[in-house]
């Protein structure tokens, strides 16, 4: 383990730490762009130089592995003019368009030129111009003007996702960014060429122009999209709606986890929110009769399903539940469930489409949370639910997100059942074609407008938190599971999510010990997890 | 990279393609390199003499003698002036524009060749005979003006003696 000092600081860093990461250990931040942690060195940028004691001029950072009894200085005169001579490289050709620019308000360029920048450009030559806004593929667009040659896209592409669609063409201040000719940089993770492109040569279709980034409020989350559980940012705008036409959501980004998700999301995950803000979104309880539906209050709803657990015997009763429900909504259900006896419950409805996979994070389960249920006791097949509705068993089928006529049961069947049930009722997010055809809809908020916590393949819990509010009356399901078991006339236990998540540690074993507290940012392993036996 | 299926590509697979010959020769470069993809350059070489230029599928089919990505291949051959990304005329002139031969004439010669052959630098004559280039130094500066006509030097240049180059290329 080599000993330094960095401006002076002590330090010991283990061997092979490069002289940019043993900075930060030093918490000293040395400017930087084409260095990434979890990519190869380039070496290209030349911002990351430093003065190392006895060295005879100064010499870049990334590339440099720290040695014991080194004396780095990262703020001298020497260092400062050299970083500000290099900045004045970078602009040379550099368009200055920040105003029409997206990545503006979190541009390197601009963060650094603030701190290091050299303020009267000495260039009176006509700038090199190159391609601007071109569509790179279905996410990304490139504007190779502003693009300072870093490779870091261009070694994402090679390294992380080994597609490499992207290269470095011509030579010279001529050099630029681009595709193969006649290709797309369309592979599953294109977005995040988006979020390491440290200026604004890369930006994203799908939030460009949007809303300005100033605007944007952030919360923790982990994406719903599979298995995984990528943590991610929510990036909402509640300051400007008009800017993006009432679209709340305005992007999510990946968030460093370096046991879920290294630094990385897929597209899938990515520009998966769109149901969110989408005009199907269910916004207050209805109940439907003889073919018309009406508007409820949630009083009468809540009463509706309380009195039909109340009087039908339990056998009557099918629950399907969903492995997209949260940690804290299963529990509830899972008391609910205890209190009514009731026992037919599954949650796993097969995809009419099984799920991609890969190696890189991309999971075929495309539920957040199957693994939660499954602890839960609820993780169950829920086929023999069906069954039972078509079987006319039921009188009251109670289902939770899922559309069973998108699934892979046959449409027939799945007709059948809902036809066999005199109160089918709905929980979700959007309407669907099971949501027509329920009794009793009630409105759930989405992932992004509520708290909870998921359970990853792996078994490691984390957390999400609220973004924006519920849409309409929508309400998180553990809230109104609360209000049945109130009608129920169990005692009301929670007001927040995490109430319903310390009872779930007290009760459930693999939970035991773990806390919103304990969570924290990036989750903990359940007690017995396969990754928690396995050596790390 | 995920095993099967192989890099973004043109759709239209390499027509052209190497002999028996040629694919060991490609091993034999190959191994003279710490990492083989030293060899890419020889190998760009050996498809332009023998297909005359490097089309975007030739590219394609260099990238999988070398398993990389197309851009790759895409990348060395616009960094280098000496491959050529479209058909080159019957002959190649690359007149040297630089410090000796400017001010020794170069810029009379070459607008002697525009005049000739009614292109500019960079363009293939219409009959597909020539392609005229200006190039920079070619290390025969004691002989200034001087181009260099597909592989041999013409030194000590004139505009005579230009035509009379002219005429020789069929
Ligand atoms: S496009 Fe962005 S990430 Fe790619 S080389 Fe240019 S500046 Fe770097
Ligand atoms: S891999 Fe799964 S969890 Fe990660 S971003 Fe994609 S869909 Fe979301
Ligand atoms: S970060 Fe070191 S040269 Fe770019």
């Amino acid at each position: 383990m080599p000993r330094l000092t960095v401006n002076g600081k002590q330090i010991e860093v283990p061997a092979g730490t490069n002289l940019i990461e043993a900075a930060r250990h030093a918490g000293v931040e040395v400017p930087h762009y084409c260095y990434h942690p979890s990519l190869s060195i380039a070496g290209q940028c030349r911002l990351c130089m430093v003065d190392i004691e006895k060295a005879p001029r100064p010499t870049i950072a990334c590339n440099t592995v720290a040695a014991d009894g080194m004396v780095v200085l990262t703020e001298t005169d020497r260092v400062r003019e050299t970083r500000k001579s290099i900045m004045e490289f970078h602009l040379i050709n550099h368009p200055l368009d920040c105003p029409v620019c997206d990545q503006a308000g979190e541009c390197w360029l601009q963060i650094y030129y603030m701190q290091h920048g050299l303020y009267d450009p000495r260039m009176t030559d006509e700038k090199v111009h190159k391609p601007k806004a071109v569509p790179l593929g279905p996410h990304v667009i490139l504007d190779a003007e502003r693009c300072i040659l870093c490779s870091r896209c261009v070694r994402f592409c090679d390294e992380i996702t080994g597609t490499g669609e992207l290269g470095i063409f011509e030579r010279g201040d001529h050099s630029e960014i681009g595709l193969f000719p006649g290709t797309e940089l369309d592979n599953k993770y294109s977005g995040n060429v988006v979020d390491i492109c440290p200026v604004g040569a890369l930006t994203d279709r799908d939030f460009r122009f949007q809303v300005r980034v100033w605007y944007l409020e952030t919360a923790k989350s982990v994406c719903a999209g599979c298995a995984r559980g990528c943590n991610i940012e929510v990036h909402v705008n509640r300051r400007r709606p008009h800017h993006a036409e009432g679209r709340r959501v305005a992007r999510l980004k990946p968030r460093v986890n370096a046991d879920v998700n290294q630094w990385w999301i897929c597209d899938a995950g990515r520009y998966g929110f769109g149901f969110v803000d989408d005009n199907d979104r269910l916004l207050a309880p209805t109940r439907r009769e003889g073919g018309t539906s009406s508007d409820a209050t949630w009083d009468e709803a809540i009463g509706a399903v309380a009195a039909a657990l109340r009087r039908l015997s339990p056998d009557e009763v099918g629950v399907i539940a969903s492995p997209r429900m949260a940690n804290e909504d299963l529990f509830a259900l899972r008391r609910l469930l205890d209190i009514c006896a009731v026992r037919r419950v599954g949650a796993q409805v097969p995809p009419r489409v099984p799920g991609d996979e890969d190696h890189i994070l991309i999971r075929a389960d495309k539920n957040p949370n199957s693994l939660g249920a499954e602890l839960m006791g609820l993780g169950g097949d829920a086929r023999p639910v069906l069954d039972a509705a078509r079987a006319r068993q039921l009188k009251c089928l109670w289902i939770f997100g899922h559309d069973l006529m998108a699934s892979r049961w046959p449409e027939a069947e799945v007709l059948e059942a809902l036809r066999a049930v005199e109160t089918i009722v709905f929980t979700g997010t959007n309407a669907n074609r099971t949501s027509e055809r329920a009794h009793w809809v009630l409105p759930a908020a989405a992932w992004v407008e509520r708290d909870g916590t998921y359970t990853n393949f792996e078994g490691r819990v984390q957390r999400f938190r609220q973004a924006v509010e519920p849409l309409g009356q929508a309400l998180a399901e553990w809230e109104m599971l609360d209000r049945v078991l109130a009608a129920l006339g169990e005692a009301p236990s929670a007001t927040r999510a995490e109430h319903w998540f310390r009872r779930l540690a007290t009760v459930v074993p693999a939970f035991a010990g773990l806390s919103y507290q304990a969570l924290g940012d990036t989750g903990r392993l359940v007690a017995g997890s396969v990754a928690a036996r396995a050596p790390r | 990279m995920s095993e099967g299926d192989g890099y973004p590509g043109l759709t239209d697979p390499a027509t052209t393609v190497f002999s028996e010959a040629q694919l060991a020769e490609v091993r034999r470069l190959q191994s003279l390199y710490p990492d083989p993809r030293g060899a890419l350059l020889p190998v760009l070489y050996m498809a332009q003499e023998t297909f005359g230029w490097i089309s975007l599928p030739l590219e394609e089919y260099v990238a999988t003698l070398f398993g990389l990505s197309p851009a790759h291949v895409h990348e060395v051959v616009t960094f280098y002036t000496l491959y050529f990304r479209e058909p080159p005329g019957r002959h190649v002139v690359s007149v040297c524009h630089n410090l000796s031969c400017h001010l020794a004439g170069a810029p009379g010669i070459i607008a002697h060749l525009r005049q000739r052959l009614g292109v500019d630098p960079g363009e293939t004559s219409e009959d597909g005979r020539v392609t005229l280039l200006s190039v920079e130094c070619l290390c025969a500066c004691e002989a200034a003006p001087m181009m260099q006509v597909d592989d041999r030097y013409e030194l000590n240049l004139t505009p005579t003696k230009v035509d009379r180059i002219l005429e020789g290329l069929a």
